[in-house]
């Protein structure tokens, strides 16, 4: 039990999640209780369709828990809104806009009062700040998956919000693309001092980025694992470190005992 | 300069031949003039304009889009021009009531220039209104019924049954039933592009990616500004495709029903002269209905040229 000022930024309590479908129904989530303190970096791990996304989606409001609650500050998320900020897969940028465009709508759904020219200088920087400064006037449609990703993350900081969560946003991102990006995630989340909840299932993305690494089997949480890296983490540093080899070791053996009793139960991947 | 001149070789041909039947058929018209079969002569200018003036757009095309097929077109415009011109000088065609002379035909837009200017603009007005009309509330209506599946599973029926019949069969009955024939043309044109309009938003609609309305929705838009701020914006390119679909029935449309009865537009001009048994303005009218129509499809063109460039 947590001391009462020490309140958890977000608190998972028993939840459980079913998607009914017209014949049956999927258990995808039971009785998963999690607490994040403010300021942490979370992955959450898993093989897919092991529930990571579900969970994501009932932080972020898209899906309501048919039992137990999700607290943010204390109080229960009643659905999507502008203290969390979201960023999916892939293809969510909007595509009538450019990718000034797509931030700008950011900046103006999260209700802070400003002028025109303070929008613009807020999205430039933003814009700089992912690298995209030379593609600012283009549509997604014209972008790598890549670039998409990087307004996308641009798009989800224009919010302000305290909370980040993003939802396998490099798996779709060929490998030396996402180490790219996911310095530039680890870098822009110290600087912006967020609460986030990453979901991925790459073992080496999560060592690189977390603080606690929450391993899933279908519908829980298997195990919690806590990071004693120091930030600024840089891959070529971590990997040969007893640290990191540990750590490796233990979340494999969490991770494949995992698929493998799935394979024996002959549950399809 | 250089590049500006720049054509393959088999194109200067081509362009040689238009040229020669453009300036052979001037000649043709100015050297020899045509008396009709009531020994009425009819000045040539016009006809001349109009040989002129399309050889100047020709060039154009041709040398800023160098398309190839704009020679093709020219060659057989031109070839078109001078065999109808030769029918007549050389008297292969006796009676110009059915078949007039080009100078005739074309000496129209000049005789009954203000009839024409004052009928293409009723008939222009009337599409513009009805147009705007249809194309707002079948904007409005289509994404709510894209959006809500209520609204949908209600009006798509009804619209699927209703976009068979051709809008045209309304008409009689519409100017029957309203007050003034400008009202009943403008109902004529609503359900040209009303329905069209319609099941295009509709269909838009349920194509847009589930994702982007997820991230508009974790942005805290609600369901006003979803409408708004992401389906509209989304919708526009498919919806002005749709539009420049309905555009040219609709004009059609008009000119029909003009002629079942309304006393204004360039479908009346036609119909008035028909009973006049003048063939010579109703080639004309006809002429006309064809330069509008191409004209308004250019315009809707550049207009979604322009919406939809953020497509790929």
């Amino acid at each position: 039990m947590e001391a009462a000022d020490n309140q958890p930024k977000i608190e998972i309590k028993d939840v459980s999640f079913d998607y009914v479908d017209k014949k049956s129904s999927f258990g995808a989530l039971h009785n998963v209780s999690l607490s994040i303190r403010e300021g942490e970096f979370i992955c959450i791990l898993g093989a897919s369709g092991c529930g990571k996304t579900t969970l994501l989606s009932l932080l972020s409001g898209l899906n309501k828990p048919k039992s137990g609650e999700v607290l943010l500050d204390g109080k229960p998320i009643k659905g999507p809104g502008i203290d969390r900020a979201v960023v999916f897969q892939q293809y969510s940028l909007f595509p009538w806009l450019t990718v000034k465009g797509n931030v700008l709508f950011g900046i103006r759904q999260s209700g802070r009062r400003l002028r025109r020219k303070e929008r613009n200088e807020i999205a430039d920087s933003l814009i700089e700040k992912v690298g995209l400064a030379s593609a600012k006037d283009r549509y997604p449609s014209q972008l790598s998956g890549g670039m998409q990703q990087r307004v996308a993350v641009a798009r989800a900081l224009a919010l302000e919000s305290d909370v980040l969560l993003l939802d396998e946003p490099f798996g779709a991102i060929d490998p030396k693309l996402r180490l790219e990006l996911q310095e530039l995630v680890s870098k822009l989340v110290s600087d912006f001092k967020k609460t986030v909840v990453f979901i991925t299932h790459d073992i080496d993305e999560a060592i690189l980025l977390a603080d606690r690494i929450v391993v899933m089997e279908p519908g829980a949480i298997k195990s919690i694992h806590k990071v004693r890296l120091p930030h600024p983490r840089v891959r070529e540093e971590l990997s040969g470190t007893e640290e990191y080899e540990r750590l490796h070791r233990q979340l494999i053996t969490a991770f494949y005992d995992q698929v493998e009793d799935r394979i024996d139960a002959g549950v399809t991947l | 300069m250089k590049k500006f001149f720049k054509l393959e070789r088999g194109m200067y041909v081509e362009l040689g031949i238009a040229t020669l039947l453009l300036i052979a058929n001037i000649i043709m018209t100015l050297t020899f003039p045509y008396y009709s079969i009531h020994k009425r002569y009819y000045e040539s200018n016009a006809y001349i304009v109009v040989l002129v003036g399309s050889y100047a757009i020709y060039l154009f095309y041709l040398f800023l889009a160098k398309k190839k097929s704009t020679n093709d077109i020219a060659v057989v415009l031109y070839g078109f021009f001078a065999l109808w011109e030769v029918s007549y000088k050389l008297g292969w065609i006796h009676n110009d009531l059915l078949i007039p002379s080009p100078e005739g035909l074309f000496h129209v837009f000049i005789e009954k220039r203000p009839e024409i200017v004052k009928d293409v603009i009723g008939s222009v007005q009337l599409l513009f209104w009805g147009f705007l009309l249809a194309a707002t509330l079948g904007t409005i209506l289509g994404l709510l019924a894209g959006w809500i599946p209520r609204v949908r599973e209600v009006l798509l029926p009804v619209s699927n049954v209703i976009t068979l019949i051709p809008p045209l069969m309304f008409s009689a009955y519409m100017i029957m039933l309203l007050k003034t024939f400008r009202q009943a043309a403008i109902a004529v044109i609503f359900f040209a592009v009303f329905w069209p309009t319609f099941q295009g938003t509709v269909m838009r609609v349920g194509q847009i990616d589930r994702k982007v309305i997820e991230a508009a929705r974790t942005m805290g838009v609600g369901t006003l500004g979803m409408l708004g701020k992401v389906i509209f914006p989304y919708c526009l390119p498919g919806i002005i495709g749709s539009i420049s679909k309905s555009l040219r029935g609709a004009f059609m449309c008009l000119s029909g029903a003009e002629m079942l009865g309304i006393n204004l537009g360039i479908g009346f001009f036609i119909e008035k002269y028909k009973s006049f048994a003048d063939f010579r303005c109703v080639l004309a009218g006809i002429v006309t209905v064809g330069f509008i129509t191409t004209v308004i499809d250019l315009l809707v063109n550049k207009i979604e040229r322009f919406v939809i460039k953020w497509e790929k």
